[in-house]
């Protein structure tokens, strides 16, 4: 009775991931498929590999999306930090609005955080185009940057840096070599979920993006709606690659350096 | 102490000046927006009008309205039915095994949503994966409707959404002491008894944390309506959507957003009652 | 350390905002499937200008973005015949000058001077489309002719139909013999019980790729634009075309410069190059639709007079005064 119990909950857990999994598994068999049309599988080919290096405006599109991913991440993850330190040492008017103003971006529709950025850029005369974009994704980054900052800013105790003061170490010095090292685990999965959300955004950018700043999910938007091209899959299982390898290997170096630390 | 006082100041500015100019500002200008006039021509009339608010309990928009909060709650319920079980059968790996799992979950969400979305396409369309593998299994005789509607829009708003449920429920869940289980299955709790009496009660904050984020991006997601629902199905995103990208009536849209922001709050009220902390929302 | 990662980018923020100002450029708007990517990429190496080339899906969507983008985001656009009218009122476009086209003489005099612009002082006709019915008759053995033979409660979820309000709405009218352009609360009432009696046949409203929907025979009748019928013949020629004996819509797409478009020159540039005969005859060996070039015509003189005889104009929604758009616009939420 038990053991049946087991293999039923296993199913259910390989239920879960197979509906995870599915379509990205199909997206890849299908990168490999001779047929243009996405429908059966004919042969194998490398054809849409070779034929995504030589899709300009993918490309394009793919460089556009880093860049605004990488400045975003930059920006909001230096904004966001000094943010979560500065809300939890100081007090100043107006603390409490600003502590709940930063919540709204994580907790409304995307929907409406974009036709509110695409309303005021249009009231202020703004070209819509990469700095929109990449304003708009800094915007919706440094809320979650904050929280996951703030997260271990709470855990951390004072004596630390109270100690690093007692030897006479300045504000700054002390944040450079005492509390940014501790709340880096922070600092980093921050940083890493804005990345991933500026990546992946659709909605935001589809309001707030102009003439020449089309970013790869857009691009992606309109080629789903006027046919996709295997290329695409190419592009995403090379992406999805991409994911795993940095995954693996952030795995891999932490329980390197618990193994390490446990020999200590 | 002028230096101290300078010092603070210039490190508070940059979070004071972004709220202001990146979330206040914007969401004011579309409250102040929701109470004008627009005119034929798509442009904005600077009068004082209560006719957007007003043109939301119209009956069409109404319908629009209702719908998207049925395909929100059933995709919200149907997440949470996963969740439950799939967190708590997790509990019986070791931790590496179940840290290993969780990663797992995350890796299809770190690739391209609209490619993943567009996956969903090649397999439920009508000579999709599922239907022919379906049918070469004898099956079915008539291919299935699985997309191009209310089905196909729930299948991709769960599929996106899914992960934003599973994390915060798997985290409460593992949170519970394994102690006060078994000491329940002493005194004779049967299965469902234990789920109704600890685990719900110890979960309900994550499990609302999870229905938040799963709720309120479903009732926006136009891609997710456009795509698998074929282009016949409006959700509320879609409607705002158009009034700002096709019908020109900004303040309708505008009056739209605010109702739904309006909403959110109460949903983020009731979460903070429940005893839900604001920084774990949307934690991944 | 972090700091000079900042200041660099910030720089190199700065360099790709600055350099964009240098490059030559080009921002169009235009239908999604209508110019191949290989014209324009041909058209960007040999004048070294940078074409921004972005897509609409009706003529509604490219007004809203061309009213609420700033002056001079978009240098050309493509609107069909009603829409130029539109934008003209509103002040969001510029005369063209004639006399910058060297290849304006390509153009077939028989598309000249309509009566939406009546001395082609904003535009120049580009491509001409027309709406028909594909019908795959692997699975479909009625004979279909018209608009009232795609009720037959057989067909359910087995209809593609555009995604665009006024030719839907158009042919529901169409259908019990008005005009397509007639705005009576009466008339469109009874197009309202029309469309919704068809909904129940209708398994998407597409207006980018139809033909992907018929080709997949994921459904065996598409109300579609002409070349998407033409396409999805191609690959499957089980799929026969009609023409809907009610009538159907003309749509002509034109050439109009935006308002104050930063590069105007460049966009009579790439106007001069889409009227050359080789590169009209590439994009109609893409999207075969009906071609403006007089000398590279697809179809006979006998074939286009029909077509342009018994097809329709959508007209400008506004000009009873009656606010056309609006009430479009709420009808077809209403269907939807």
């Amino acid at each position: 009775m038990e053991k049946k119990n087991k293999t039923l909950r296993n199913l259910f857990i390989i239920l879960v991931y197979t509906f995870l999994y599915l379509p990205i598994v199909i997206l890849v068999v299908f990168s490999f498929n001779a047929s243009k049309m996405n429908i059966v599988f004919t042969h194998f080919t490398f054809e849409w590999y070779a034929k995504l290096f030589q899709n300009k405006d993918l490309l394009e599109a793919f460089r556009n999306t880093m860049i605004i991913a990488v400045v975003s991440t930059a920006v909001s993850t230096v904004i966001g930090t000094m943010s979560a330190v500065v809300l939890q040492k100081y007090d100043f008017k107006g603390k409490d609005l600003v502590n709940k103003l930063i919540y709204i971006p994580i907790v409304i529709p995307e929907i409406v955080l974009g036709i509110a950025l695409l309303s005021v850029y249009t009231l202020f005369h703004l070209n819509l185009g990469m700095f929109t974009l990449i304003l708009s994704h800094i915007a919706f980054s440094i809320p979650f940057v904050i929280t996951s900052v703030r997260s271990t800013l709470t855990q951390l105790s004072p004596t630390y840096e109270q100690a690093a003061y007692d030897l006479g170490a300045g504000k700054i010095r002390t944040f450079f070599d005492v509390t940014l090292p501790l709340i880096m685990p922070g600092v980093i999965s921050g940083g890493t979920l804005a990345f991933t959300l500026s990546l992946d955004d659709v909605v935001i950018s589809y309001f707030t993006a102009g003439p020449g700043s089309n970013t790869l999910p857009l691009k992606i938007y309109s080629m789903i709606k006027t046919g996709i091209t295997p290329d695409v899959n190419a592009l995403s299982s090379l992406m999805l690659l991409v994911v795993i390898i940095v995954l693996v290997s952030i795995t891999y170096i932490q329980s390197k350096s618990i193994q390490k630390r446990g020999k200590v | 102490m002028n230096r101290k006082k300078a010092f603070q100041i210039i490190v508070t500015l940059p979070v004071v000046v972004y709220s202001l100019l990146l979330i206040l500002i914007p969401i004011v200008y579309v409250l102040f927006l929701s109470f004008l006039k627009s005119d034929s021509f798509g442009g904005i009339e600077y009068q004082f009008t209560l006719e957007n608010y007003l043109m939301i309990f119209d009956i069409i928009y109404i319908k629009i309205l209702l719908k998207s909060f049925i395909i929100g709650l059933l995709t919200t319920f149907i997440c949470i039915c996963i969740s439950y079980p799939f967190s708590i059968f997790l509990m019986d790996k070791s931790e590496t095994k179940r840290n290993l799992l969780i990663k797992l979950v995350m890796i299809p969400f770190l690739t391209n949503s609209l490619i993943r979305t567009y996956g969903w396409i090649v397999l439920l369309r009508k000579s999709g994966v599922v239907n022919t593998t379906l049918s070469s299994l004898n099956l079915i005789d008539k291919p299935l409707n699985l997309m191009y509607n209310n089905l196909g829009i729930i299948i991709g708003m769960v599929y996106t959404l899914l992960p934003f449920m599973i994390l915060p429920v798997y985290s409460a869940v593992s949170k519970i002491d394994a102690r006060v289980i078994d000491a329940a299955k002493d005194l004779g709790a049967n299965k469902i008894k234990r789920f109704i009496h600890i685990i719900v009660p110890e979960t309900l904050a994550g499990v609302f944390n999870g229905s938040l984020m799963v709720f309120i991006p479903a009732i926006g997601y136009f891609f997710i309506s456009d795509i698998l629902g074929g282009g016949k199905i409006m959700i509320v995103g879609n409607l705002i959507k158009n009034q700002f990208l096709t019908a020109r009536n900004w303040p309708f849209g505008a009056a739209i957003s605010i109702f739904l922001i309006v909403f959110t709050f109460l949903l983020i009220r009731i979460y903070k009652k429940i005893g839900g902390k604001l920084d774990e929302l949307g934690g991944l | 350390m972090k700091r000079k990662i900042i200041l660099l980018l910030l720089i190199l923020l700065m360099s790709c905002s600055c350099s964009k100002e240098t490059t030559r450029e080009l921002n169009v708007l235009n239908w999604t499937s209508y110019i191949p990517d290989e014209v324009i990429h041909d058209f960007e190496k040999q004048y070294n200008i940078k074409v921004n080339y972005g897509t609409y899906s009706s003529n509604e969507e490219l007004l809203a973005k061309i009213s609420s983008s700033k002056e001079g985001t978009y240098d050309l656009i493509f609107p069909s015949d009603y829409m130029i009218e539109v934008m003209k009122q509103r002040g969001l476009i510029d005369k063209l000058d004639k006399s910058k086209l060297t290849n304006y003489s390509n153009i077939n005099p028989l598309f000249l001077n309509q009566e939406y612009d009546q001395y082609n002082e904003y535009s120049l006709p580009f491509l001409m489309a027309t709406t028909l019915l594909a019908i795959n008759t692997e699975n479909i053995h009625d004979n279909i002719t018209g608009y009232n033979d795609l009720l037959n409660p057989e067909y359910q979820n087995n209809i593609v139909l555009l995604d665009d309000q006024r030719i839907v709405i158009g042919a529901a009218l169409q259908s019990f013999g008005y005009n397509m352009n007639d705005f009576s609360d009466e008339h469109l009432e009874d197009a309202y019980e029309f469309l919704m009696n068809l909904k129940k046949n209708v398994k998407a409203f597409d207006s980018d790729s139809p033909k992907t929907f018929l080709i997949s025979k994921e459904v065996d009748i598409g109300l579609v634009w002409n070349a998407e019928g033409i396409l999805a013949r191609e690959e499957n020629p089980n799929i026969q075309l009609v023409y809907p004996k009610e009538g159907y819509a003309l749509s002509m797409d034109n050439y109009v410069l935006v308002k104050n478009g930063h590069n105007q020159d460049n966009a009579y540039l790439f106007i001069d190059y889409l009227l050359q005969d080789d590169v009209a005859q590439k994009i109609i060996d893409e999207y075969p639709y009906i071609s403006t070039n007089k000398n590279i015509s697809n179809l006979s003189d006998t074939e286009l007079n029909s077509i342009l005889k018994n097809g329709s104009y959508v007209t400008n929604s506004e000009i009873n005064g009656e606010n056309g758009i609006r009430k479009f616009d709420k009808l077809w939420a209403r269907i939807k």
